[in-house]
């Protein structure tokens, strides 16, 4: 394993925000002039003059805030002493920050400060970590003149929440944290509750924190200065003693880390305020739930059987890589490589990605090769590359602060994606319109200071319908942005679509019966989206997972076509990815038809490329994706699967058939954490490394290329590039690299859009966006800015087809799925954590319509059941959802949620419809009776 | 004839993609395409011989792509 990179972190606090102003002033800090944007305050003026004013209450995530009086300086030409941190700079001023008047003042202020606080600084768990310790010594305090009198030392700890503890004894009132939790996270969870001396925090209205609206983002504590909300595990181990950058490895946001240890022991992860997808945000997950990397449950040893009804029998790396390679070998020659095949995972780094698919395409000699993303996005890598003529989101995270309006469809941000999700509340909460595409009443249609302009309420399943009425709105009523559509987009598709979008089938009047959204509701949210302004799209799996998700993606790409929203900031089509790496593994080959960069294995010239680097002829038709591979095993002619980091037993549809599939086959070789689901039908388990130990880079949905640093050893030893080089090599093909940036040094010398990324451009930029070449040599934050990379803007029809799963008589209800906050995908990381104290098991939503005709109350257990399955939860009466519909997640396999759902699947790309399953629910006690 | 999962998955699936292409104009030949680029040369195999033993359960449109690749 490569040392450890640890890398000097410039974390100066400049007080308040950046101003946004083109026109700059001079002021004059001490004598020294500094040039700043216009707006800019004089605190941070100073900050970057070299300054620092003292603080308590300021801090450059939030706005100033002005109430802690210790910033006092004092202006040439002015009386008094003004607050620096709310005081913007003009033209010429002249600041003082240091007189003998003033520190007469900060000392008075911090003797008061301090006349209210614990003096145990040397048992403090924030000693050497203290606003508050750092500025009593900054001003000078050396006594307290007052006597005891009132106080708030007495005042109580709150441990509820898991993670961080809330010890109002060593609160300054500073509001802090209640800033944070408001203009970071956007929940208003906190407030300062009473008033005078009575005053202090309260989680909503007096709760504890586990019981509040807090959903443990973490911004508050970090936001406090003082010891008062604090991470348990600084409490426990102490302040942390170095820092290593990295990505976190949950959602597709990639949020960047500092993770803080102590030696080899992780005390805390801080959100990084440079990282470009997070800007110092976090969430639940990110900040506190990775536990799971030293879970007892951790295999680190290899592990080997011949069959798997035996026991797993411990053996050393040489020994498991020789087991399988001897299977696979075996089935090679009895029934052809192409009874062979693997899938690589969205949780591994792109380096490892690379080396599984290259390993399949060159060792294993078969195109069957398939990613977790088969079940996600596979759509939208065939919708936008038809459309824009590359799988790609086509913005920065940063682009929704310029949105005037926001749509989101299928999607869920503030639960899947919180950190952007709290980004987007910050631009709603400015004043930009929402519309709201889903089927469940989602938190952004109401929340605080968040109304959605429209919620289109549509049965699951008819997205393209819905699409396809506010496109005919759109271009009938003459809201089409001509002179884009002429300067930037295939003419001839683009009169072709309209022609088909105009007719009268697809009128929002001839489409409401279909979707359950009225005429006048679609109306009015065309004319939002298309006079917008600025009108971005953002979406989920509730687009792509349906039989009609490739299809979609275009109605969508249309949509952004005809209305003129691609090209600049504030708009596009953006995919929220659902894992953290789903872009990087789709970027690298893993699909069965494309090479990394998303080319054919069909292409002569590009197959040329691969060969002469790779010295091995390749294929040139395409591979079986994940559902051929598991049919082909079912009926005897796919033998054998090497499996990266993905828990298809769990995660993929209809549980049964995925069973019999993996129960068929001769060798099974799981690289993983766990054992997971899976292995239960394993021959072999190759430990993986947790994100915590990999050294190589994620892409998150922006496509921005982030690095994944090593902050522990591996704890097997090995990293999962290095096994998967040493199968390789066993099958009989050498894949030598001596780390990890080397196998980036060979993934752009072969991908055209990553051709200028390299681990140490990455170290000097921090992150890059591809496409990074030639023309973009710092990456690409915003695509098809100029022209489309298909060339011109290709519009296709979108031709509504119902999807063949329909609620009956037998199943009239129709179930769809999604993630919690808390929880992540199969759950095997968040299980492991102690999220659970906020989901501890899937539950099933239910309109209380639908829970009242068939007898079931609120936490009743029940039976759900479809035509591929059933399973039992309990039932959670909500009016989130509307009658017809029940909602349930998937992060439990006790409720093996996937053993309901269908074998139907998207057209295009086979993505399975987890969306839409009809099924009937029928309370426990029922079922007991036989009724 | 009778049809194993994967069969019957393949028929599913050629069915939902003739119904689905975008253009209503020469769909064979989309379908043609579509399964060059995304189907193996096996499964595509499979489907012929499902053609010439159970037509009837695939559509005028795949079998007539089908026709299109002797």
């Amino acid at each position: 394993m490569n040392k450890p990179i640890e890398i000097a972190i410039e974390d100066i606090d400049l007080g308040t925000p950046a101003a946004l102003s083109d026109s700059t002033v001079t002021v004059h800090i001490d004598g020294q002039a500094v040039e700043v944007p216009a707006g800019t305050s004089v605190m941070r003026a100073a900050s970057l003059a070299g300054t620092q004013i003292p603080k308590l209450c300021a801090t450059d995530s939030l706005d100033a805030f002005g109430s802690c009086r210790l910033c006092l300086v004092e202006i040439e030409g002015r009386k008094g002493t003004p607050a620096s941190c709310t005081t913007p700079c003009q033209e010429g001023m002249s600041v003082k920050t240091q007189t003998p008047r003033l520190d007469k003042l900060r000392k008075g202020v911090m003797e008061l400060y301090i006349s209210d606080h614990p003096l145990d600084c040397l048992t403090c768990s924030a000693n050497g970590d203290c606003e508050l310790q750092d500025m009593a010594g900054v001003v000078g305090l050396r006594s307290v003149r007052y006597e005891e009198g009132s106080n708030h030392l007495e005042a109580g700890k709150d441990n509820s929440n898991p993670y961080f503890s809330f010890d109002a004894s060593k609160c300054i009132v500073c509001s802090r944290c209640v800033r944070a939790c408001s203009e970071v996270q956007g929940t208003f969870a906190l407030t300062i509750a009473a008033r005078g001396f009575e005053s202090k925090v309260s989680p909503s209205e007096e709760n504890a924190f586990l019981d509040s609206e807090c959903v443990s983002c973490g911004a508050c504590v970090q936001a406090c200065p003082t010891a008062t909300l604090q991470e348990k595990q600084v409490i426990d181990l102490g302040v942390p003693t170095r820092k290593v950058k990295t990505t976190c490895a949950y959602c597709g946001v990639g949020c960047s880390f500092v993770a803080e240890l102590r030696g080899d022991e992780l005390v805390r992860m801080v959100p990084d305020k440079q990282g470009g997808a997070n800007a110092g945000h976090s969430c639940v997950k990110g900040r506190f739930a990775w536990g799971y990397a030293t879970h007892s449950d951790r295999i680190t040893r290899p592990l080997v059987r011949e069959t798997t009804d035996s026991e797993w029998r411990e053996v050393d790396w040489p020994e498991a890589i020789a087991f399988a390679a001897d299977r696979f070998k075996a089935i090679q020659q009895q029934h052809g490589v192409d009874a062979l095949g693997g899938i690589t995972s969205s949780r591994c780094t792109n380096e490892e990605v690379y080396v599984v698919q290259k390993m399949v395409r060159a060792a294993l000699r078969t195109n069957n090769v398939d990613t977790c993303a088969r079940v996600c996005h596979s759509p939208t890598g065939y919708g936008l590359k038809q459309t824009f003529g590359t799988s790609a989101g086509t913005q920065d995270f940063a682009s929704v602060q310029q949105a005037d309006v926001i749509m989101v469809i299928g999607a869920n941000p503030t639960d899947a994606h919180p950190v952007f999700g709290s980004r987007m509340k910050r631009r709603l909460r400015e004043g930009a319109k929402l519309i709201v595409i889903d089927p469940r009443s989602i938190d952004l249609v109401q929340s605080p200071h968040i109304k959605a302009t429209e919620h289109l309420q549509l049965q699951p399943g008819t997205n393209v319908a819905v699409v396809n009425a506010l496109a005919h709105v759109i271009a009938t009523e003459g809201w089409i942005d001509e002179a884009f559509v002429q300067e930037r987009c295939d003419v001839a598709s683009f009169n072709a679509w309209r022609r088909f979008i105009t007719l009268a089938e697809n009128s929002p009047e001839n489409l409401a019966e279909i979707s359950g959204v009225p005429a006048e509701m679609i109306r009015p949210a065309a004319a939002t989206y298309a006079k917008a302004g600025n009108g971005a799209i953002y979406y989920g799996l509730g687009v792509t997972e349906h039989s009609q998700g490739s299809t979609m993606v275009m109605a969508m790409a249309n949509l952004a076509m005809a209305t003129g929203n691609i090209g600049r900031n504030g708009v596009g089509v953006n995919p929220l990815r659902g894992q953290n790496n789903v872009q990087g593994a789709c970027d690298m080959g893993s699909f069965p038809h494309e090479f990394s960069g998303y080319r054919h294995v069909s292409d002569e010239t590009v197959r040329e490329q691969f060969t002469a680097l790779w010295g091995v002829d390749l294929r040139e038709e395409p591979g079986m994706r994940i559902p051929n591979m598991l049919d082909a095993a079912v009926s005897g002619q796919f033998r054998g699967m090497y499996i990266q980091g993905e828990d298809i037993a769990q995660s993929d549809p209809n549980s049964q058939h995925v069973a019999d599939a993996l129960s068929a086959m001769d060798c099974v070789v799981v690289q993983d954490l766990f054992l997971n689901e899976t292995s239960k039908f394993a021959h072999v388990f190759l430990p993986g490394t947790s994100f915590l130990e990999k050294d190589g880079t994620f892409t998150n949905a922006e496509r921005r290329i982030n690095r994944v640093r090593p902050v522990v050893p591996p704890a097997s030893g090995l990293a999962e590039w290095e096994v998967t080089c040493a199968l390789s090599k066993a099958m009989g093909y050498s894949m030598d690299y001596a780390n990890a940036s080397e196998i980036m040094d060979e993934i752009a010398a072969l991908t055209p859009t990553f051709a200028g990324v390299s681990f140490d451009l990455l170290d000097e930029l921090g992150s890059i966006q591809w496409p990074c070449n030639e023309q973009a040599p710092e990456g690409t934050p915003i695509m098809h800015a100029q022209r489309f990379v298909r060339g011109e803007g290709q519009f296709i029809t979108t031709p509504y087809v119902p999807t063949d799963e329909r609620s009956t008589r037998k199943f009239p209800l129709l179930l769809t799925t999604g993630r919690i906050l808390s929880q992540y995908n199969v759950g095997a990381q968040t299980r492991r954590t102690n999220n659970t104290v906020w989901h501890a098991e899937d539950i099933l939503e239910i309109h209380e319509a639908d829970a009242e005709l068939r007898g079931v109350s609120d936490g009743d257990w029940i039976e759900v059941a479809s035509r591929a399955g059933s399973t039992r939860m309990r039932a959670h009466i909500s009016d989130d959802i509307p009658a017809g519909v029940v909602y349930t997640t998937f992060h439990h396999p006790v409720s093996g949620t996937n053993v309901i759902t269908t074998d139907n699947s998207d057209w295009a790309t086979n993505c399975p419809e987890y969306k839409v399953t009809a099924v009937e629910i029928r309370p426990s006690s029922a079922i007991a009776v036989g009724v | 004839m009778t049809l194993d999962y994967n069969q019957q998955h393949l028929i599913k699936m050629a069915n939902q993609i003739a119904g689905n292409m975008p253009t209503r104009e020469n769909v064979p030949a989309q379908i043609v395409q579509h399964m060059a680029q995304f189907w193996t040369p096996p499964m595509r195999a499979d489907l012929k011989k499902i053609a010439e033993n159970k037509a009837e359960s695939l559509s005028d449109e795949v079998l007539a792509a089908l026709a299109l690749q002797d």
